[in-house]
């Protein structure tokens, strides 16, 4: 069991970026890292073998850096609130573009909506963060995130939803269209 | 926008995730097959999600950090036991 550690070893990358959409800090982000392979490393023998040790390293990390959250608080943590349907396709067709004439990457290459994903990421309430990063980024399915963050598949789906919105409005915003109306989902 | 244009666009996120079930994964494809606006939204919103990810993956960890790792990860189990 013991020589079976060096299986973690191979989702650093995978913890530390997410890590650093979490904490916004590289120092940070490595000490996450680091506590949170001392912790699968103290609790190893229950990692069973043949499970999904990409998905046992992360419940680790969210659960560390959940109670280092509740110990000391970031000031800065953006507050959950009700979001508003929002989609970029449909904000862009509204404002006459022809969206439907244009491939995705043109659309999003002209308009630099790229250049800010990380920051509109980081800019997301945590627990809609949290949902975005392990489905979108990290590719786990919604049962193993609701796994992972130990709430149920209905609330990881409307976190993502409203996640992924919310996501599509900071980028909007950032670069430089008109405040963001409401519109209705899928519109045409 | 007609009742099966909405219904898809309901789906649309989860079948991106390829969370459906087989049966509605049939139905959302046969209308995106059929309907050339909602497949424009399908393309942009399947896109949105892999520009995430590309985004996102252009942090690797720091070579300390990774070299921490190998390190416990070739260490003797008893040493850092006590420690905990």
């Amino acid at each position: 069991m013991d020589s079976d550690f060096s299986l973690f070893e191979r989702h650093v990358d995978a913890l530390y970026r997410s890590a650093l959409r979490l904490t916004r800090k590289p120092e940070d982000a490595e000490d996450l890292v680091q506590e949170t392979y001392l912790r699968a490393y103290r609790y190893r023998n229950r990692f069973k073998p043949g499970t999904n040790e990409k998905a046992w390293l992360f419940t680790i990390m969210t659960n560390v850096f959940r109670n280092r959250l509740r110990q000391r608080p970031a000031p800065t943590e953006p507050l959950d609130q009700p979001g508003t349907d929002f989609s970029i396709y449909d904000q862009l067709r509204r404002e006459g573009m022809p969206v439907h004439l244009m491939s995705p990457e043109e659309i999003i290459v002209e308009r630099g909506f790229g250049d800010e994903v990380k920051r509109a990421l980081e800019e997301l309430p945590l627990p809609m963060r949290m949902v975005v990063v392990l489905v979108d980024v990290e590719d786990f399915s919604y049962k193993e995130v609701a796994s992972i963050l130990g709430i149920k598949i209905g609330t990881v789906m409307s976190r993502l939803h409203r996640g992924r919105q919310a996501l599509q409005k900071k980028l909007w915003e950032y670069s430089g269209r008109p405040k963001a109306r409401p519109v209705a989902v899928g519109a045409h | 926008m007609g009742d099966h244009c909405e219904q898809t666009m309901r789906k649309l996120s989860v079948y991106i995730d390829r969370e459906l079930s087989d049966a509605e994964v049939r139905s959302v494809k046969a209308h995106l097959d059929d309907c050339p606006p909602c497949e424009k939204v399908f393309d942009f919103q399947a896109e949105m999600k892999r520009l995430v990810r590309k985004e996102c993956c252009t942090d690797d960890a720091p070579a300390r950090l990774r070299d921490w790792v190998r390190q416990l990860a070739a260490e003797k189990p008893s040493a850092r036991d006590r420690e905990a």
